[in-house]
């Protein structure tokens, strides 16, 4: 059952009414949920351990004298990867904690009174959940600046990551929203999203030296990390052109079309309380 | 002729005799410098200097570390190794090959040239060029100490800044402000 939503002047403060009607409701979602995320500490103390896992890396390269020029571009194109992985990781956690985590701590209702659209609140979480990935790639910069500056690569790697992290970022974003709104629970929603994360992480793992028929290029295609990660290797490390293996990208774009438009068609009903759930 | 005949007198099959592979192999520059990661370029001229078409031969260039135990992929230098040509009588072909410097030290690099094709008995011998002694100065882009301010100073920030906030939405809690 849908709890009755109430009309948008029941509610909500006049302060907040000329707040929200002074700008999109998409921006003060986004605001609010970005301040929550990081001024809760939330953000930071993630953000704190990614730090942690990149510096392990970074270290644990640099000591290694026997690296030679075109290892050290592999060390690079690792970190970066690591980085993208981690990074959406991050990112799916947050959104997948987005509205199932409102659920069950009885904040949902409270939002949904406000006179902001279901759809402006969608499209607010999932700016507020990339707010993490652009985060986590600020603080890959210094990371990557160490390991690329000897070899020529430094604005290559940056600007790589970015565009590719980003574009992953925004599909499994949409995709871990969908999950939250459909999931109940939040510990549902948040293990479900890894464990989706973990299939599509656990591909790139395969050595490269097992033979790799037709069948493993379109399971590699097919899937949005492992084909996004092969493009930047193939830039990085095989030093090919942007593009030249671009039919790479057509699987994270087409995820970050297909989820984040399902987002915008079913976010209405996302949106929602359920039966069960604490309400506060 | 010792083994021909002695195997012509004893009814043995006789080993056939090589067939060499006539052609001159020059190569340029003897000796170059440079610094690691920098690329460089060494062309090798192939003249056919017999009376006789090559037939289809492959020159296949080659990098060897000449001092300490460097360890040397030679793909690692170059990703076209190989090149394939067939030359007429007094025929020759200027072949480039472009390298990168992946490691430091000093090493040899050069071009051997094979037969090619199903006509190959084994018994050809090869013809090799002149090396071409390459000088490679280290360049240290990447070293602990280097790597160590970045690699504390980075999560010090975030953990710091995060223990603030942390602190501070803890006490505004207990101070219920």
């Amino acid at each position: 059952m849908t709890l009755q939503v109430a009309p948008p002047d029941v509610g909500t403060s006049h302060q907040d009414r000329a707040a929200i009607q002074g700008q999109s409701g998409w921006l003060v979602i986004a605001e609010q949920e970005s301040r929550d995320l990081w001024t809760s500490g939330r953000g930071l103390i993630l953000l704190f351990l990614f730090s942690i896992l990149l510096s392990a890396v970074t270290y644990l390269t640099s000591t290694n004298q026997a690296l030679n020029f075109l290892e050290q571009r592999e060390s690079v194109n690792l970190v970066l990867q690591l980085a993208v992985a981690v990074g959406v990781l991050v990112t799916l956690v947050v959104s997948a904690d987005a509205i199932s985590g409102e659920r069950e701590r009885g904040t949902l209702e409270s939002l949904l009174v406000t006179p902001v659209s279901r759809r402006s609140v969608i499209a607010g979480k999932l700016i507020a959940a990339l707010t993490m990935w652009f985060a986590t790639f600020v603080v890959t910069i210094p990371y990557v600046w160490v390991l690329a500056r000897g070899v020529g690569i430094l604005g290559q790697a940056l600007a790589l990551g970015f565009c590719v992290g980003t574009l992953v970022a925004i599909g499994l974003g949409s995709i871990g929203l969908l999950i939250s709104g459909v999931c109940n629970s939040n510990k549902t929603s948040i293990a479900a999203s890894l464990f989706l994360l973990l299939i599509l992480f656990a591909p790139t793992q395969l050595p490269s030296g097992l033979p790799q028929g037709w069948f493993f290029d379109v399971l590699r295609r097919a899937n949005p990390i492992d084909s996004a990660l092969a493009y930047i290797s193939s830039i990085l490390v095989n030093g090919h052109s942007w593009t030249q293996d671009l039919s790479y990208l057509i699987t994270p774009l087409l995820t970050a079309i297909i989820a984040g438009g399902a987002l915008v068609l079913a976010g209405p009903r996302l949106v929602r309380l359920t039966p069960g759930v604490h309400a506060g | 002729m010792i083994m021909l005949l002695a195997g012509v007198l004893s009814g043995l099959p006789v080993p056939a005799l090589a067939d060499p592979i006539n052609v001159d192999v020059v190569v340029d520059p003897p000796v170059i410098s440079t610094v690691l990661g920098d690329h460089f370029e060494i062309t090798t001229e192939i003249k056919n200097a017999g009376t006789a078409p090559t037939g289809e031969i492959l020159a296949h260039l080659n990098v060897a570390s000449i001092e300490g135990s460097v360890y040397v992929d030679p793909e690692d230098w170059s990703s076209e190794r190989s090149q394939q040509l067939s030359l007429k009588p007094g025929e020759s072909r200027d072949l480039s090959w472009e390298i990168q410097a992946v490691n430091s030290g000093r090493f040899a690099a050069y071009v051997v040239v094979v037969p090619f094709g199903d006509s190959v008995k084994g018994t050809e011998e090869l013809k090799i060029s002149p090396l071409v002694k390459v000088d490679v100065a280290q360049r240290t882009t990447l070293t602990a100490g280097g790597a160590l301010p970045v690699v504390l100073l980075v999560p010090l920030l975030i953990g710091l800044a995060g223990g603030a906030t942390v602190y501070r939405v803890r006490r505004r809690r207990v101070t219920g402000t």
